[in-house]
């Protein structure tokens, strides 16, 4: 049987770029001669003659390009169904995805069969394949063709090619911005819609103020969310703890006291802490932190889980540690040097220059810079895998073993039970609350920093 | 002309030389009725760069002195270090002596804090902090604890405030913030700051360059109101404000203290060729 030729597809794009270059050469060189070389007499400059040939050549034949390349397979495999003959579907046991499944399989990876029929159906899928190549091939071709010749017959000395070519380079911008944000809502709805299959299942009331958290395939399973969420404030709250005074105290070390060379060495180190990969700090909050807080407990006579909630904030808080530093020294060294000498001329000092003026100044700043954070916390994963517990234990005693949300919505989609059950899907609703709840932090966070930025400007 | 711009230029080529010589010596009387702060020979570098050159003046009690010299020849530098704000400043070294009433300000035993409460700074751009007026006001004699009682606060903000006539403008508003005032109001807001720690001597660094013609006339006001229980320093780049508010002027140049004299003399009859240049428009 022939192969697939993959000839076409694979040059078809270089030969597109080859054009569009043409395109461009032809455009400049036919409007620098339409005026006789005398360039001032153009409306616009000549390159962007030739731009506006190579986008209009380029732009329309690539998406032609591309929406055929995604779509082929499914039509072909469409085509080739109506094609098969009755006898294949009355096969004993026949699944037409398992048959398709093995025609795909012989075609691309050569995985051999004795079944005749699907060696029939992988020769009329590979014909397919080719035909449509070439159907490709002359479509993209004669499209570019076609739009080189339409553009090169509007060039004239006063065609305004810059502003056309501003356009079109301002849409192609507003294309970018907007697969942003349609990535997002695409995320959201897909979590909007798992999470609702999800509350056909399990009341949503159940959910949000259940207090027993006991996933499973069986009847008794409870979905309460309110353990993991406690989990999560409790560890969020040790790290923020751990994470403010100390990333705030170092950003006005930094910002009023260390010297440009102190500074000029500390603060690159303290950055180096955000470039740490949280699994990093993961295995050094499971290996030597948590057994560190358990001997210290137990040194003591305190009876200290071995996946203490202890240990895992105390991590966290230290991975925040710069987001609050760098972004407080930031807002501090905002803070104009006016206010401070106004401070110090009127006889105050350092302390209490930092303490009365630049603090209350910074502060909303500094709010900003926390909420970051700990939206950050809420959402940290991998610290929290390693070195906090599963065990969903309702309690605010930070020695114990308590689980979060984030840990849960791991253990839920890891494991192998049936996607359409209560036990997977809750991962999408525990998933929507935390984006919820992220996202009306970040956007407080936003406001604040916008009323801040209002005082200087 | 040809010839006359060619013998202007070697005079001024000469009167620079005369300023740059190791002998220069200013000119006019350096000296104040009641001497408050002497100067001596002091110098201020700013690491290499030497920003002050050997300067000597005196400033006397309840006069205006101005200090007046293009961009850059270190009147803002001198002003500073009054009051020592130059200590902000790593790089910076003074030397030579700065007495306040026979004391050496930068003898180790004094403290700073003291001093600038003595000797208060009015700055170019206006500075109030992002706090209320009342707050921004009473801010330097809560931290000297010069105040205890809310009636004792709520005084000393209206005396400073009537002061530093404002009062009238901001009485009913007090609690609002001193960053929503206009310019020329700020400005006053930081003139009510220094003089609510009743220090004895102001410093200003420009205070009327970021403000427009009606409040310079108001701030002019205020100088000449304030002149009869404190001693002002003032730095001005408009010689028109110099020979308004001042009693004596110094014209700086190059880090040098070139001429200081009685504000009518220097500018009726100007005795260095450098002065005469600056004050008649020729140059600066």
């Amino acid at each position: 049987m022939s192969a697939i030729q993959p000839f076409a597809n694979s040059y078809l794009f270089l030969l597109l770029i080859v054009i569009s270059a043409a395109g461009y050469f032809l455009s400049t060189r036919r409007a620098v001669r339409s005026v006789a070389g005398n360039t001032s007499q153009l409306h616009s400059l000549p390159k962007y003659f030739g731009s506006y040939t190579a986008i209009l050549i380029f732009c329309p034949a690539a998406l032609l390009f591309f929406v055929w390349s995604a779509s082929q397979n499914s039509i072909i495999l469409n085509l080739l169904v109506e094609q098969l003959p009755p006898s294949v579907f009355e096969q004993a046991n026949f699944n037409l995805n398992l048959f398709l499944n093995k025609v795909k399989n012989l075609t691309f990876n050569a995985v051999p069969t004795s079944d005749e029929a699907v060696i029939a159906a992988a020769q009329t899928y590979v014909n397919y394949h080719n035909t449509s190549g070439w159907l490709m091939f002359a479509a993209v071709l004669g499209l570019a063709l076609l739009c080189f010749v339409i553009a090169y017959n509007q060039l004239a000395p006063q065609f305004r090619a810059r502003n056309r070519v501003e356009f079109l380079i301002k849409c192609f911008l507003i294309i970018c911005s907007i697969i942003a944000i349609m990535t997002t809502l695409g995320i959201v709805t897909s979590v909007l819609f798992e999470s609702f299959n999800f509350f056909t299942l399990v009341p949503v009331t159940d959910f949000l103020f259940g207090t027993q958290w006991a996933p499973g395939p069986t009847e008794h399973a409870k979905y309460g969310a309110i353990p993991l969420f406690a989990g999560t404030m409790l560890i969020t709250l040790i790290a923020m703890l751990v994470a403010v005074p100390i990333g705030l105290l170092a950003a006005i070390y930094l910002a009023e006291y260390a010297s440009s060379r102190v500074r000029s060495i500390t603060k690159p180190l303290l950055e180096i802490l955000a470039g740490i990969p949280t699994v990093v700090y993961g295995f050094f909050a499971a290996i030597t932190v948590a057994p560190f807080i358990r001997e210290m407990g137990e040194s003591v006579g305190l009876d200290v889980a071995s996946e203490s909630a202890l240990a895992a904030g105390a991590v966290m808080g230290i991975m925040i540690i710069p987001f609050i530093s760098s972004l407080s020294d930031d807002v501090i060294n905002a803070v104009p040097q006016s206010l401070r000498d106004g401070s110090y001329g009127l006889g105050a000092t350092k302390s209490e220059t930092i303490k009365k003026v630049i603090l209350p100044a910074a502060l909303p700043g500094i709010v900003g810079a926390v909420l970051l954070a700990l939206s950050r916390a809420i959402g940290e994963t991998m610290i929290v895998v390693m070195a906090a517990g599963l065990a969903a234990n309702l309690t605010a005693n930070p020695l114990d073993n308590v689980t979060t949300v984030t840990v849960q919505i791991v253990t839920a989609l890891v494991g192998d039970q049936a996607f359409e059950s209560a036990q997977t899907l809750v991962a999408f609703a525990l998933g929507l609350v935390l984006f919820i709840v992220t996202l009306i932090l970040n956007v407080i966070a936003l406001i604040v920093v916008r009323k801040y930025r209002e005082q200087y400007d | 002309m040809t010839s006359n711009t060619q013998q202007e230029n070697d005079h001024q080529s000469i009167a620079a030389r005369m300023i740059n010589n190791e002998n220069f010596k200013t000119i006019g009387d350096i000296s104040a009725k009641k001497p408050r702060m002497v100067c001596k020979n002091v110098n201020v570098h700013y690491g290499d760069f030497h920003a002050i050159k050997n300067l000597s003046i005196e400033i006397g009690k309840n006069e205006v002195v101005a200090f007046i010299g293009p961009s850059g020849c270190g009147k803002s530098t001198f002003l500073r270090t009054l009051n020592r704000m130059n200590d902000t400043i790593d790089i910076c070294k003074v030397s030579g002596s700065i007495e306040l009433d026979g004391v050496n300000i930068y003898d180790k035993s004094i403290d700073v804090v003291e001093l600038r409460a003595n000797v208060g700074m009015v700055f170019q751009k206006p500075n109030p902090f992002p706090k209320s007026i009342y707050e921004n006001v009473i801010y330097g004699a809560k931290i000297h604890g010069l105040v205890k009682s809310k009636a004792d606060m709520d005084e000393l903000v209206e005396k400073s405030l009537r002061k530093a006539s404002l009062w009238s403008e901001v009485k009913d508003q007090l609690h609002k913030p001193g960053t929503g005032l206009s310019g020329g109001q700020q400005q006053r807001l930081c003139i009510a700051r220094a003089i609510a720690i009743s220090p004895e001597i102001i410093l200003m660094d420009e205070p009327c360059s970021a403000l427009d013609p009606i409040s310079t006339a108001k701030i002019e006001e205020l100088i000449s109101e304030l002149q009869q229980n404190y001693t002002i320093v003032i730095v001005t780049h408009s010689m028109q404000q110099a020979a308004r508010v001042s009693n004596r002027t110094a014209y700086f140049h190059l880090g040098k203290l070139v001429e200081v004299g009685n504000t009518d003399d220097i500018f009726n009859i100007p005795k260095h060729k450098l002065t005469e240049d600056y004050i008649t428009g020729r140059f600066g």
